[in-house]
């Protein structure tokens, strides 16, 4: 009766895992043939992940979407720990003003936002009139929500006003107990957010084709241009978004990993 | 001029005053409790110390500088709080270190000083563990010494005990006494636990509502309370009301009065007792309870019920309905006004 109780939700777990992977693993099957016009694939080939890695333009791509996320993840986290700060210190009731804010992207459809960007700071002559900096800019709304839960219901995880008080009793000032001992202490919560809110940037086509198009070209609006080209790059380009999504990922959970063995 | 001087402080929170007109001081070296019920105002009046809180009206001095408006972290005030609140990101030595980082000493000084205070404590081959795997003795362990390494001008305890098992927090009590007598540092200790305050402090600031009811040496509050409120706090005092006591005794008392007697200096006994300078009642035991070496009886003498506490020899058992003697001795029976406490 154990037995099978325990079997279950492995079973389950498993077939879950298959509904999810199934896509990604029929994408690289795809990529891997000539042709799949039968029940199964033929003419195995490695072609298109040959044509990819050799095109400079790819490589361009993928270093522009990373940095993308990059910047636009740590300005918003930036960003945000410090109006938490103020929320924290100076007064908790724009706490529920703050919330509303940061919450106003998530009703905004992607068109909508970028639309709405163009037409207010393009044409301006200021240095928001940038393409490239708009796209920017669009990313950090765009993950405000994301990296503001986090961020919250990690602070909302810890006694802060505690740690604070304890901190500053040990002679420490505000801002420095709360970048020594708070900010660690929410680390783990930030990253998670900071991940999700990168394979949010990761995967956008609107912002990035509707704002910046091919001045500022990420792997996505690279994608849209070769989907018409082959489908079988298409597909070898999917796969790699996903590879290198998955990296990273990893690599920042093993980080986190090592992080907590040494705790 | 005493090392901490509170001149008339005052705390409101919107319009409920938490602190009224609080005038108190506290000598160097000394180790002093706040002691009082839940919501009397004693935590607020050291976290106003600490400069956690700030206060509506009054001054607060310390060592001969006014403090009132300056910064907790510029005080020179260690602090243990109630739920310990170490860095749960940081070891153990890095918990204690951290104040002295901030005083900026060098990291061999740091080392030395870390070495100590944990020798102190009494947590040697802990320094790299967190806090998250330790047990609830050795994080208030951890955070004493946190809050003792930097040689602060005041060590103040929010009921640092109150989430600790009896045994460990008896074990706790005595060390931290020893740790002040080694010091020699001014301590203030908050709690609500008579017990607790009897046995850690050179002296009570006994807290009701607001204000300091009474204040002095555990010895001195306990036999002498100076109001009803300390009588029942403090030592489970008899309180009768004046005219039932004269009406029992033929005893003078004041007018508008409760007469108090603790249990203790109740003697009782199956034979009438002879003692000049005693009251001697005839009542009726309805209840016993034992409680560790006392058995504590309680006794109906008309319309009163006097709790008396009698070493517990099993030879000298009074049961229940017997019939028995008072004896109370005349200087322990003490008159307090009803105009003042509760």
């Amino acid at each position: 009766m154990n037995k099978k109780a325990n079997i279950f939700p492995r079973v389950f777990l498993v077939l879950v895992g298959i509904y999810l992977l199934l896509p990604f693993g029929m994408t690289l099957i795809y990529s891997l043939f000539v042709e799949w016009t039968d029940v199964l694939p033929h003419g195995f080939t490695l072609r298109n992940y040959a044509d990819l890695f050799s095109d400079a333009e790819f490589w361009a791509c993928i270093g522009r979407t990373l940095v993308l996320c990059a910047v636009s993840v740590m300005l918003t986290i930036f960003i945000l720990l410090l109006a938490m700060y103020v929320v924290i210190i100076v007064d908790r009731r724009l706490a529920k003003f703050m919330q509303l804010v940061c919450m106003i992207p998530y009703a905004l459809q992607g068109v909508i936002l970028s639309i709405g960007i163009i037409s207010i700071y393009s044409g301006t002559g200021t240095i928001l009139s940038n393409r490239m900096l708009m796209l920017f800019g669009a990313y950090t709304i765009l993950v405000l929500p994301y990296i503001y839960q986090g961020i919250r219901n990690s602070i909302n995880a810890i006694d802060v006003n505690t740690l604070l008080q304890a901190a500053e009793m040990l002679g420490c000032g505000k801002f420095r107990a709360y970048v020594q001992v708070v900010i660690p202490n929410i680390f783990s919560g930030i990253l998670i957010s900071a991940l999700l809110a990168e394979s949010i940037v990761f995967g956008d086509f609107v912002l990035a084709n509707n704002i910046a198009g091919n001045n500022y070209q990420n792997i996505q609006v690279f994608l849209n241009r070769r989907m018409f080209r082959s489908s079988g790059l298409a597909s070898a380009i999917v796969v790699i978004i996903f590879a290198v999504v998955f990296i990273i990922t990893g690599l920042v959970l093993k980080l986190q990993g090592k992080e907590r063995e040494e705790k | 001029m005493a090392y901490i001087e509170f001149q008339n402080v005052v705390k409101r929170f919107g319009d409920n005053t938490v602190l009224d007109h609080i005038s108190a001081s506290i000598n160097k070296g000394e180790l002093v409790t706040l002691l009082g019920p839940s919501g009397c105002g004693k935590s607020t009046l050291l976290r106003c110390l600490a400069g956690l809180e700030q206060v509506t009206e009054g001054k607060i001095f310390l060592d001969g500088r006014e403090i009132t408006n300056a910064p907790a972290s510029q005080r020179c005030i260690g602090m243990v709080f109630q739920q310990y609140s170490l860095f749960p990101n940081m070891s153990v030595e890095q918990n204690i270190a951290f104040g002295l980082k901030m005083q900026k000493k060098s990291k061999d000084e740091i080392a030395k000083l870390v070495k100590n205070a944990m020798e102190l404590v009494e947590l040697d081959g802990k320094e790299k563990e967190y806090p998250g795997s330790l047990s609830g003795g050795q994080q208030q362990r951890v955070a004493l010494a946190r809050a003792i390494v930097t040689q602060p001008k005041v060590l103040l305890l929010d009921e640092p005990l109150s989430a600790i098992d009896a045994k460990l927090r008896k074990s706790l009590q005595g060390r931290i006494r020893e740790i002040h007598k080694e010091l020699g540092l001014t301590t203030i200790f908050v709690t609500h636990d008579q017990d607790e305050a009897m046995v850690m402090s050179d002296v009570i600031q006994l807290f009701y509502a607001g204000h300091i009811e009474q204040s002095g040496t555990p010895v001195s509050i306990y036999t002498a309370p100076a109001t009803n409120f300390a009588a029942s706090f403090i030592g489970s005092y008899n309180q009768v009301d004046s005219e039932a006591f004269q009406r029992m005794t033929g005893m003078e008392t004041m007018p508008d009065s409760t007469v108090v007697i603790r249990p203790e200096t109740i003697t009782i006994s199956r034979d009438l007792p002879a003692a000049d300078d005693c009251l001697t009642l005839r009542g009726r035991v309805i209840d016993s309870l034992p409680r560790g070496n006392v058995l504590r009886y309680s006794v109906q003498v008309e319309d009163t019920v006097f709790r008396v506490d009698a070493l517990f020899r099993s030879f000298h058992i009074f049961e229940n309905g017997e019939e028995i003697y008072l004896s109370i001795p005349r200087h322990d029976c003490l008159s307090l006004s009803n105009e003042r406490g509760a």
